[in-house]
């Protein structure tokens, strides 16, 4: 009886209702694809019957591993090397961003620095454009005669031919990965910066330390926690970036392992990406685990309140003025001169060519000439594109819809079940897509929803497999997004509902969801935006029917169609900025609420 | 030796202003409260003297240094002011243990490690905190803190210490046990102490002098008892002393050469001043202010009012007593218990019951208050 009646208040509390469903579909989209991704590298694959002698489809076999990690010269070509490219790219990228977004953030919050609203509004762009524009600008002005085209801006305008190094591979990709990211450190250290008592800092004043040593001493140790949580999403997303790589890499053949993924598993060997795609979440899932481990030891940092006065803010005094300059010219070279060299080679006719009479508005508007790439018309003219923009918006609309939804009820029950095992549960499976690299997510998904499952029927090339696998990949960010909409917000507010008898559909509809409208909705934003400008996990899954924007984009540069790319990545960062400052103007949502601070 | 000094300090937020055209003169081994209700400028002086706040207009000179001046272009860094400072949310850093709070600042004074050493063991003796020594802030009670703040506050022996409301985030039986050390503390460390505070019983206990604050300006600048019993004005009656003053809102007329009479509901009563006589014009609105202590129940003659309220706490008992219009509060010592709204009288003993004009608010004499039968 005693068993009955506990199940029974269990179950009248709606989020254990939530948490329980949660658990059961959560971990058959991410525990069990993670099962199907490690037997994947244990099975011989069609495509690898010539490869594994005397050996039939789905036999178990240990060739892949031995092929990747035994196999001498070849193991290394395939694998230890781009593993060691990629280590070297996210940890530069990451202390890139962190460097960058931190200084940005101090001198935000805690400088008399002038342009500070453009600044701090600019800045942001990098990361909502998708990430492979700053490589295409990169390209854009440092490309050299290597891959046979025409040289970029840089080298029209100052005669100077660019280097492999500077103009290809670790260098530029580390680059523009760090100031991807470096948003991301900005939002989360700044957010700590904004908070933070200003007594902390005033008291060391007081006892006679130098600007230095408050720096050193007080403000560092304390947004510590914070600088170590972007190293842990910038490395790891960095680790899992596949257009930046794919991009800058290519060129030089400068391998990661996204890159050997995407060949590895587009070509004849889909075993040995199984497993690279293993080894990367074994990296992802043991930072995250140090991350925890780390903030959990000295827990009660991030959590500092208090009046905060603008008092601390820091004189920069004969600095300031230079100071403000270089970082507006910094923030305008990384968000805005990329839109502009987008725009200038989108018009020219034969690329390296700047002059006045080699403009042209073909690429826009043209009728497509069969000298010209095949005759395939101006992007605004251009069925396909309008198509996959079609598809793009459609994704991104129902994929936001969704996962703002489920994210947002994960946050609910999560906050309100704190401290039990099922709730921590539902909270690491819900964050766990965030360290499933895209393309290997992707492709989990093309080979377990290839054939009917349980009550699921074949899905493969259906729109509903991209809003699927886009669903659960975004979904850590709605999740965090939920969680940090309940946490600030007090249990007796829905208590004094529940007081009242008001069923608890309503409490979420008219007490909790309005309160927190903004977070809720930053849930939604985040994850519409990251699919509209997602390449890496829907590459796999496309089918000419549902081509988003995103794969036409990559095929056109694939095909080396410069000036339509060029176009249509325009396209999209302008659909993109201009949705996320709609949003954020209408609703208040934005991107930082998301990320939370 | 530490003197404090404010010549016309005004600080303004914008049109807001905060701190109005303040003197103040705090003497060398003052105990000095800033007191009065939120929003009153006390705060934003504290933090002018001691550097974190630029003042709008006005000089400050400690220690007959000059630290601050608008019209000289002068404002000397908060830590070359050579002054302590103790927040009220105590601002102990979270990373650093109780040990490295209370050394930061002997470290920056350059100190050898074994003098740093003896005298932060020194300081965690004194303030009984020795247990602590390893632990990080967030592991300590709100008590522990406060003591954790001082003695970082303390460290570098500075001669003047400015504590803004100190006791504000402890519960009410640590608040008391820690009045009792400040005042030791004061004695001991023979510094100057500048304290913020909204709560007019650790002003009145604490305190050498009080400077009581509204709206940015100064009210009243006396020792406590002096503020207690002749305040300048009702506001400062009415803030100063628990339970409050009671007022007895009537209009006066001049009669027997100095006397005052006064009439209100239920009430007729003579006010004859101490402090010198005294002219109103006919029916001069005006209040007399008479303190809980006297009043007198239950003696013959008294006006006759009604048991409103009694609350009785053990030691003394708190009386609310309705007669006519008006609502007296009287504290009588020992445990007295009255049924609800039965009969009873009162008078006014003393002579420090006090007349306020009700336009202006000043205080226009104290006197002794008779009944007219």
């Amino acid at each position: 009886m005693r068993t009955v009646n506990r199940l029974k208040a269990f179950i009248k509390k709606p989020h254990n209702i939530i948490l329980v469903g949660l658990a059961v579909i959560l971990a058959y989209l991410t525990l069990f694809p993670l099962f199907s991704l490690i037997r994947d590298t244990f099975i011989v694959h069609p495509s690898e019957i010539m490869s594994v002698k005397g050996a039939a489809v789905n036999d178990y076999t240990l060739f892949h591993w031995r092929k990747v990690f035994l196999d001498g010269e070849r193991s290394a070509k395939l694998f230890y090397l781009p593993l060691w490219n990629t280590v070297q790219v996210s940890l530069y990228s990451s202390v890139i961003a962190i460097v960058l977004g931190g200084a940005v953030a101090w001198l935000v919050t805690r400088s008399n620095m002038r342009f500070k609203k453009f600044v701090s509004v600019v800045f942001i762009f990098p990361y909502i454009m998708p990430s492979w524009t700053l490589a295409m600008a990169w390209l854009n002005f440092f490309r050299n005669r290597l891959v046979g085209g025409a040289p970029g801006l840089f080298t029209a305008l100052t005669g100077i031919a660019t280097p492999n190094w500077f103009a290809y591979g670790m260098f530029p990709t580390s680059i523009v990965l760090g100031l991807h990211y470096s948003p991301f450190a900005y939002i989360l250290i700044g957010g700590i910066l904004r908070n933070m008592d200003a007594n902390l800092e005033e008291a060391a004043m007081i006892l006679k330390a130098s600007r230095a040593k408050i720096l050193a001493r007080i403000n560092l140790p304390i947004v510590m926690p914070a600088i170590l949580s972007t190293f842990l999403l910038v490395f790891s997303s960095s680790m899992s970036a596949f257009a930046v790589p794919a991009f800058l890499g290519t060129p030089v053949r400068f391998q990661v392992l996204t890159t050997q993924l995407y060949r590895t598993l587009n070509g004849l060997n889909p075993g040995y990406g199984y497993i690279m795609a293993v080894v990367m979440i074994v990296i992802g899932t043991a930072i995250l685990a140090a991350n925890q481990w780390f903030v959990g030891k000295r827990k009660s940092f991030t959590t500092i309140t208090g009046k905060s006065s603008n008092s601390s803010i820091v004189n920069l005094r004969k600095f300031r003025t230079p100071v403000s300059v270089v970082l507006l010219a910094l923030v305008v070279a990384v968000a805005i001169l990329p839109l502009a060299t987008f725009a200038i080679e989108s018009f020219i006719m034969a690329p390296g060519d700047y002059s006045a009479k080699n403009f042209t508005a073909q690429f826009w508007i043209g009728e497509g000439a069969e000298d010209i790439g095949g005759g395939e018309p101006g992007v605004l003219r251009n069925k396909y594109l309008y198509l996959a923009l079609w598809n793009s918006l459609k994704l991104s609309v129902i994929v936001s819809l969704f996962a703002g939804t489920v994210g947002g009820l994960a946050g609910y029950a999560i906050v309100r079940g704190r401290g039990t095992k099922l709730a921590s549960f539902v909270n690491n499976l819900a964050f766990f897509p965030y360290l499933l690299p895209s393309m290997a997510f992707g492709a989990i998904y093309l080979s377990m929803f290839a054939k009917p499952t349980l009550i699921i029927p074949s899905l493969y090339g259906s729109f509903a497999l991209l809003v699927l696998v886009g669903t659960v990949k975004y979904l850590p960010f709605a999740s965090r997004s939920g969680i940090n909409a309940m946490l600030q917000l007090s249990g007796e507010i829905e208590e004094a509902g529940v007081i009242l008898g008001i069923p608890w559909h309503k409490r979420m509809a008219r007490i909790i969801f309005p309160i927190q409208k903004a977070s809720f909705l930053s849930g939604y934003l985040l994850p519409f935006i990251s699919c509209m400008r997602e390449l890496a996990l829907f590459v796999l899954l496309i089918t000419p029917a549902n081509r988003v924007i995103t794969t036409l984009l990559f095929q056109y540069n694939e095909k080396g169609w410069n000036q339509w790319a060029n176009a249509i990545n325009l396209l999209i960062v302008a659909i993109v900025l201009i949705f996320n400052t709609v949003i954020n103007k209408i609703t208040g949502a934005s991107i930082d609420k998301g990320i939370g601070t | 030796m530490p003197q404090i000094q404010l010549n016309n300090i005004t600080k303004r937020f914008g049109k807001f202003v905060a701190v109005d055209k303040l003197n103040l003169v705090i003497g060398d081994g003052d105990f000095v409260t800033l007191l009065g209700p939120s929003g009153c400028g006390k705060t934003t002086t504290l933090r002018m003297i001691a550097g974190l706040e630029t003042p709008t207009e006005g000089e400050i000179y400690i220690d007959g240094r000059l630290v601050f001046s608008s019209e000289k272009g002068i404002d000397i860094a908060p830590d070359k002011r050579d002054v302590g400072f103790l927040f009220q949310n105590y601002a102990l850093w979270p990373h650093m243990t109780v040990y490295q709070n209370i050394a930061f600042g002997l470290e920056n004074l350059k100190w050898p490690k074994d003098k740093i050493r003896a005298r932060v063991s020194e300081l965690l003796a004194m303030l009984k905190i020795v247990p602590f020594e390893k632990r990080y802030p967030s592991e300590l009670s709100g008590g522990q803190q406060q003591r954790v703040a001082i003695a970082r506050t303390l460290a570098t022996g500075p001669k003047v210490l400015l504590l803004d409301e100190p006791l504000s985030n402890l519960d009410a039986k640590l608040r008391t046990e820690m009045r009792a050390e400040l005042k030791r503390l004061h004695m001991e460390t023979d510094s100057t102490f500048v304290y913020v505070t909204h709560d007019q019983l650790e002003a009145m206990t604490l305190s050498t002098a009080i400077c009581l604050m509204k709206e940015g300006l100064l009210q009243q600048y006396e020792a406590p008892m002096k503020v207690y019993a002749g305040p300048s004005n009702a506001f400062v009656a009415d803030f100063v002393g628990s339970p409050t003053i009671n007022f007895v809102e009537t209009s006066g007329n001049n009669v027997n050469l100095d006397e005052i009479k006064a009439e209100a509901p239920g009430m007729r009563l003579l006010f004859t001043p101490v402090s010198g006589s005294l002219t109103l014009r006919r029916d001069h609105p005006v209040a007399i202010g008479v303190r809980p202590e006297n009043i007198r129940l239950g003696e013959p003659e008294g006006l006759s009012g009604r048991i409103y309220s009694t609350l009785p706490s053990g030691m003394e008992t708190i009386v609310k007593i309705q007669v006519g219009d008006t609502q007296l509060t009287s504290v009588v010592f020992g445990s007295v218990d009255y049924p609800l709204d039965s009969p009873i009288t009162v008078s006014f003993a003393g002579d420090a019951c006090l007349l306020f004009d009700r336009e202006t608010g000043e205080k226009l004499a104290s006197g002794s208050v008779r009944i007219i039968p």
